[in-house]
């Protein structure tokens, strides 16, 4: 099948299955995240199609299909307002466990995984461990056949949803810090747990606290030998920084500011198309993304040739956040005081009242303030020029 | 450049970092927030009794008769304290309006309540996305034999809920050119707003002027005078946001400094990393070149310069890339904690988001600042 037919066909079903309501959770995105109940109403859909994880391979549930089939599939369902599906089984665990679980685990977590049957969480920060990772002190104790685990994990995303969490836990504390970590899968209903919500900045809840005592873990929940998690620990965070394509959110960003453009005029009145101030900023930004762009495109064509893209891979968090984050301030610009009105109730996309200002502004906000955090996860902007300067740069 | 204080204007800075320090603590302005009040009267009362609304107006209303430089000092603690209390709406906006214009009736009936608190006002000239106060307006004032009938849509008016009374920008029988200010008190017959929460933790309306009758003694400025009005009263206010957002940008330097310094990672305070170092160091210059332009144009507008406007676009502009660049990185150097609601730092950073967006953005000044200096 040609490219353009496989189009079609992605495209055909996003007709026929992204529905109006989808689409508004899609569209009313403020985050990475979506509407929880459209997510997995969406993902539902994909499963029951086969499509719901094309990066896994076809024999644990993927696709088969091509780099360039699954690239094409990720574009077609974000330009189509596809709210997006949560990564921390899809992305995160279900590639890890394909690498490092133990047959037992593959068989019985991904297939909970694809059907959206289980919802996982992220263990890996704590309050005292963020960009020093491996400083984490949230201990797993063995106990008979069982591990004990003590401490907190900070910055869970949708723990508030999640059944399952894994999490890296701190098994021993002799050599280096990174010598005593452990994988380890739990149960969110363990005795034990206790998840906190942490209010974000645009007043909504994303995050979590997750506070576990003495809460006893089957010690066949382990992922991967014990005191080796690192190792998939960082397997896992390439996932979470070099996996996700930048170029597909910029277009996405870029159309919506296309319609701000088209529709506002600036303090003075005058049409934002005719602001040449303006139009010369934005331009700017876009060449920035474009030339993102042809990167990300080299690396995929390094993958397609069976070749190790390496240092390329890394510059795409630090540039993609960036850029993203460069957009969301030219759209609070083009639409000036009309961001002021906090309007979390239109926010929902079963809202279907009025609300003040143009549709096209109505997340703005929210995004502008939210996207400030994506510098700050999956390791900070300065932790990943860190790694530039050592791993690829020698020094 | 050194501007001596008087003992007056000491008086006002440390005392009003007195008052705020001591009743005005950020966990109080979170629960005034959530309350839905908007503000709170009993802290607006405090104002009034500390002076802080007589502070612009002339003697004759009663008023201290204060510049640009005391309204900087004040307005500087404002912002360091996050105050939501509407004083740039009612007072030097609204207050302002009725101060420089020439309808004695208005300043005789209106300012005593203003001074005393028991009346809020909120100006009303921002029309989707034209938000300068002297710039196109829609809604028009129809002249008849006794008055006007006001007709139009007013967006994003700041303190619109609690005001007893509105100054409403409206050009004269649709001429676009024949700007006038009007008085309208909340309760006219026509007039109608939809009120809601800010993200800078403020109340704001949707205004909907139907037909709306305003006796002709209830005109603030004609056409002939409106522009000066209004220019006025922007100098002042220009001063008043610019000083609010340098008291923010302070608070936010202090609050990073601190942080960094206690923060451990990799076996040591975050502070010792030289890239952050630089980083706060840039958010130090960045501070002080605001203070630098601020302080110049306030005592320039105080003595009536010619160089005041381009001073004040300067400022504007120099600010909004300030506001922007040091709440970002307040956030990029707390991390995680930096975007969350129960810290004081990603307030300050929507406080002055907002700010950039008032009164003409940073194009829009460095563009002003062209025109003057051509």
């Amino acid at each position: 099948m040609s490219d353009n037919q496989f189009r079609q066909e992605v495209r055909d079903f996003l007709q026929a299955n992204l529905s109006t309501e989808l689409r508004r959770a899609g569209e009313l995105m403020t985050s990475v995240f979506a509407d929880f109940d459209a997510t997995m109403k969406w993902h539902r859909i994909l499963y029951k199609q086969g499509w719901v994880a094309p990066d896994w391979p076809a024999e644990y549930g993927g696709t088969g299909w091509s780099l360039s089939q699954r690239y094409i599939f990720q574009e077609e369902c974000k330009l189509a307002n596809a709210p997006a599906l949560l990564p921390m089984g899809l992305q995160m665990l279900g590639p890890m466990l394909i690498r490092y679980g133990t047959d037992e685990q593959k068989a019985h977590y991904l297939p909970k995984i694809l059907s959206g049957d289980d919802v996982w969480c992220q263990g890996y920060s704590e309050p005292g461990a963020g960009s020093d990772l491996a400083s984490l002190s949230t201990s797993a104790t063995p106990d008979g056949d069982d591990y004990l685990i003590n401490g907190s994990k900070i910055w869970t995303s949708y723990a508030q949803h999640a059944n399952k969490i894994f999490c890296l836990v701190r098994t021993s504390r002799e050599g280096r810090p990174q010598q005593g970590i452990s994988f380890i899968l739990v149960d969110m209903s363990s005795p034990g747990i206790k998840v906190d919500p942490i209010v974000g900045l645009d007043g909504r809840v994303e995050q979590c606290q997750v506070f576990f005592d003495d809460v006893r873990v089957p010690a066949k929940n382990l992922v991967g030998e014990v005191n080796q998690g690192w190792t998939v620990a960082k397997y896992l965070l390439e996932f979470e920084r070099g996996g996700h394509n930048f170029t597909i959110d910029h277009k996405k960003q870029i159309a919506k500011l296309r319609k701000q453009v088209a529709g506002e005029v600036n303090a003075r009145g005058m049409p934002r198309f005719e602001d040449q101030v303006f139009i010369s900023k934005l331009a700017a930004v876009e060449i920035d993304a474009l030339a993102l762009e042809y990167t990300e495109l080299r690396i995929k064509g390094a993958l397609e040739a069976g070749q190790n893209p390496g240092a390329l891979s890394s510059m795409t968090k630090v540039i993609g956040t960036e850029v993203g984050q460069r957009f969301n301030e030219l759209s609070v610009e083009a639409m000036g005081l009309l961001v002021a009105p906090y309007q979390d109730h239109a926010l929902s996309p079963a809202y279907d009242g009025d609300h003040i200002g143009p549709d096209y502004g109505l997340t703005t906000m929210a995004e502008y303030i939210n996207n400030r955090a994506s510098t700050i996860y999956g390791g900070t902007a300065e932790i990943q020029r860190d790694i530039i300067a050592k791993h690829v740069l020698g020094i | 450049m050194h501007i001596n204080y008087t003992e007056e204007q000491q008086m006002l800075r440390d005392s009003a970092d007195k008052f705020l320090r001591d009743n005005y603590s950020f966990e109080h302005r979170q629960a005034v927030i959530k309350s839905g009040s908007g503000y709170s009267s009993a802290m607006w009362q405090s104002f009034a009794e500390l002076g802080w609304l007589a502070l612009p107006f002339e003697e004759e209303q009663g008023g201290f008769d204060w510049g640009a430089l005391e309204i900087m000092l004040l307005s500087e603690k404002l912002g360091r304290y996050q105050v939501i209390e509407p004083f740039l709406e009612t007072v030097l906006l609204a207050g302002g309006l009725l101060q420089a214009g020439n309808n004695q009736y208005l300043k005789d009936t209106r300012i005593g309540s203003l001074i005393d608190g028991s009346e809020q006002a909120a100006f009303a000239y921002a029309e989707g996305g034209c938000s300068l106060p002297a710039g196109k307006v829609k809604t028009t004032a129809r002249e008849t034999a006794d008055g006007y009938i006001l007709s139009g849509t007013k967006t994003v008016v700041y303190n619109g809920p609690a005001a007893d009374f509105f100054i409403v920008s409206a050009c004269l029988n649709g001429q676009k050119d024949n700007l006038v200010l009007l008085l309208v008190p909340a309760d006219s017959a026509g007039l109608s707003r939809k009120n809601y929460l800010t993200y800078d933790g403020r109340h704001a309306s949707e205004l909907q002027l139907n037909n709306v009758e305003v006796k002709r003694n209830c005109l603030l400025a004609d056409p002939l005078n409106s522009h000066a009005v209004i220019c006025d009263v922007m100098q002042k206010a220009i001063i008043a946001v610019c000083a609010e957002s340098l008291g923010a940008m302070e608070a936010l330097l202090e609050a990073t400094v601190e942080y960094t310094s206690q923060r451990k990672q990799f076996g040591q305070p975050i502070a010792r990393f030289q890239v952050l170092r630089h980083r706060m160091a840039d958010m130090f210059m960045e501070l002080e070149l605001s203070r630098s332009l601020l302080m110049a144009a306030a005592w320039h507008v105080d003595q009536r310069s010619d160089q005041a406007d381009k001073l004040l676009a300067a400022l504007k502009a120099r600010v909004g890339k300030a506001g922007r660049f040091v709440s970002q990185n307040a956030i990029q150097l707390h991390g995680g904690i930096g975007v969350t609601d129960e810290l004081n730092v990603g307030h300050y950073f929507k406080r002055l988001t907002i700010i950039e967006n008032l009164f003409g953005s940073r194009d829009y000044h460095l563009s002003d600042y062209g025109k003057l200096s051509a």
